[in-house]
């Protein structure tokens, strides 16, 4: 960890931004050349990186990567390609309830598109909603969609992780301890005889 | 060293955003509870001191907020001097409930030395041995008693499950949080969109839709459509699938036979003509095999042969029916004239049924067919699963 991002905070704080907090403090701040503070993310708009040669580049912590990037940036590196998941999921305002962002998963393949193979490699892209402007309307509704090169975005890379290797230090139960809780319910029925 | 601050000046939060307190373990115990326990001065006063007995888990999520951030994990520290009066064992006992120890104790290690020990507990609303069990799971830290010099007592004792008395006073620290009720593998994609998990599982096709409620009441229809209240046999179903319904329910649906159709379906075991005869055995069958698995999984001897009692009627062969004469005995009364000797029951309400539907009586044997094949077979009482390759192939 850099000895700017933390801003001189003790130990055991880390960066773990909300989706809420990456596009608001974040994003909103950097599309609108806006000032904000830490600025703990950097730019890798220049070229495409593969997930595992963000170490170093992107900003990092707890496992996961964040950076900006540009909205029509190729998602095609040497080794492979981002391929888009699922749907567009909104990003709510907790206090105005309004969709300040939109949220979208990308898988990593490796290969040549469509036939790459499947990776854990996941990201989270973040952008703003789409509207004529780059203002923080909120609106629902898709106006024209603009394919701005300019308009920045935040990615949030991770690896999928395993099932045994995850941390038994967060605020999950272990399978054990799982195991142990379900054992706790066998004590108090007794089954007929 | 920086002078100590306060996490919050003029309401203004010192943390700047995007950043949270989600402290290692090692940060938790060798940092902040050794600086507690030394009485030293913590930079930043993030974790309060809380008297466990006074408060409930959702009250201290409000005491310990850090900054404005949201949260899902909260931390504390708490002073171990309370015991219950029968005996050395802390009382975590609050207005409401109390904190239940659950498992065994998780040594904390840094840099490769052993450090302390962490206590996993569980909230339960109410008071013992009634409490309902909560989502609120407690993590508690303690730090081994350094004036031991001895490792190996240390470890052996861990090994033993035994408690140390003199760690089990002073100060812990303490993180609490809820529980995610969600598959451990599948958890974080869910978490983050299930829309994408969706997309990952490829689309599912119409089949899956349409059965997709079936999951949850799978039993209750086989139940239901038996006619009858089983009383002690679906209790030890009930009572199973209570503790692994979670599991259960993740068993992807399986291909089910297109056999029978609906107007096979009419011939489930009754004592007289249904003004709408649709029971849906198709979905019945094909959690009916992962309930047969289930049950070959979970359960032995006396218990299995009570199951395949119900099973027997869904290959409802005369030589079945003799041949489980046994287990027939053993179920619950159904929905047939009360005159009948009971190991005639389940022969009568399908003879019933025969003339009640008799219009579909070619249906009846190629429905059948299939499980005479093996119900007939001497085998079956022994293989629980037998059925399963014959039907889900």
């Amino acid at each position: 960890m850099a000895d700017d991002n933390g801003d001189n905070l003790p130990p055991g704080f880390r960066f773990y931004p909300t989706d809420e907090e990456l596009v608001v403090h974040f994003l909103h701040r950097k599309s609108d050349l806006l000032p904000f503070h830490p600025d703990v993310i950097p730019d890798l708009d220049v070229l495409p990186y593969n997930p595992w040669e963000l170490q170093g580049k992107a900003m990092s912590e707890g496992s996961k990567w964040y950076y900006y990037s540009r909205r029509m940036q190729s998602r095609v590196t040497d080794s492979g390609y981002w391929k888009p998941m699922g749907m567009d999921e909104p990003i709510i305002s907790s206090s105005s309830k309004k969709v300040v962002g939109l949220k979208r998963y990308f898988v990593f393949h490796i290969g040549e598109p469509p036939s790459g193979a499947w990776t854990g490699w996941i990201m989270h892209e973040y952008r703003l909603p789409d509207s004529g402007s780059s203002s923080r309307s909120g609106s629902k509704k898709k106006g024209h969609p603009k394919l701005d090169y300019e308009k920045w975005v935040i990615c949030k890379v991770y690896k999928q992780q395993n099932d045994d290797d995850d941390g038994d230090d967060g605020t999950q139960l272990s399978c054990l301890d799982e195991v142990f809780l379900s054992m706790d319910d066998l004590d108090e029925i007794s089954l007929p005889s | 060293m920086r002078e100590n601050m306060n996490i919050s000046v003029n309401g203004q939060s010192r943390v700047p955003p995007g950043f949270r307190f989600h402290p290692t373990e090692e940060e938790l115990l060798q940092y902040y509870l050794r600086k507690k326990v030394a009485n030293r001065k913590i930079d930043l006063d993030v974790i309060f001191e809380v008297d466990l007995n006074r408060l409930e888990p959702w009250d201290i999520q409000e005491r310990c907020k850090i900054g404005s951030t949201p949260q899902n994990e909260w931390y504390f520290f708490s002073h171990k001097d309370k015991k219950y009066p029968t005996g050395t064992r802390t009382n975590r006992a609050t207005v409401a409930g109390f904190w239940k120890a659950t498992g065994r104790d998780k040594v904390i290690y840094s840099d490769g030395k052993r450090v302390g020990m962490r206590k996993t507990l569980v909230f339960y609303k109410g008071r013992a041995p009634h409490g309902l069990k909560s989502d609120w799971i407690m993590h508690e830290y303690r730090l081994d008693d350094t004036t031991h010099s001895n490792n190996d007592t240390h470890v052996a004792n861990a090994m033993n499950g035994e408690i140390n008395i003199t760690q089990e006073e002073g100060w812990v620290v303490c993180r609490i949080f809820k529980k995610k009720n969600l598959p451990k593998s599948l958890g974080s994609f869910i978490n983050t969109s299930s829309s994408t998990l969706t997309s990952m599982l490829g689309s599912p096709s119409d089949h899956n839709h349409d059965h997709d409620h079936h999951d949850q009441g799978a039993l209750e229809q086989i139940f239901q459509s038996m006619g009858g209240k089983p009383q002690k046999n679906n209790m030890i179903i009930n009572t199973i699938s209570s503790f692994h319904v979670d599991k259960f329910m993740q068993l992807p649906s399986l291909e089910s036979p297109t056999i029978p159709t609906e107007d096979d379906v009419a011939l489930m075991p009754r004592s007289g003509p249904d003004p709408n005869p649709v029971y849906n055995l198709d979905p019945g069958l094909t959690d009916w095999t992962a309930l047969d698995r289930f049950v070959a999984t979970h359960l032995s001897g006396q218990d299995t042969t009570e199951i395949m009692g119900y099973r027997s009627i869904f290959s409802p062969s005369s030589s079945t029916v003799h041949h489980h004469h046994d287990e027939i005995i053993q179920l619950p009364p159904l929905r047939s004239p009360p005159s009948t000797s009971s190991e005639n029951k389940v022969y009568q309400s399908c003879g019933t049924l025969d003339s009640s539907h008799g219009g579909i009586g070619n249906e009846i044997i190629d429905l059948w067919s299939f499980t005479r094949s093996s119900s007939s077979s001497p085998s079956l009482g022994v293989d629980p699963l037998c059925h399963v390759s014959n039907v889900g192939l």
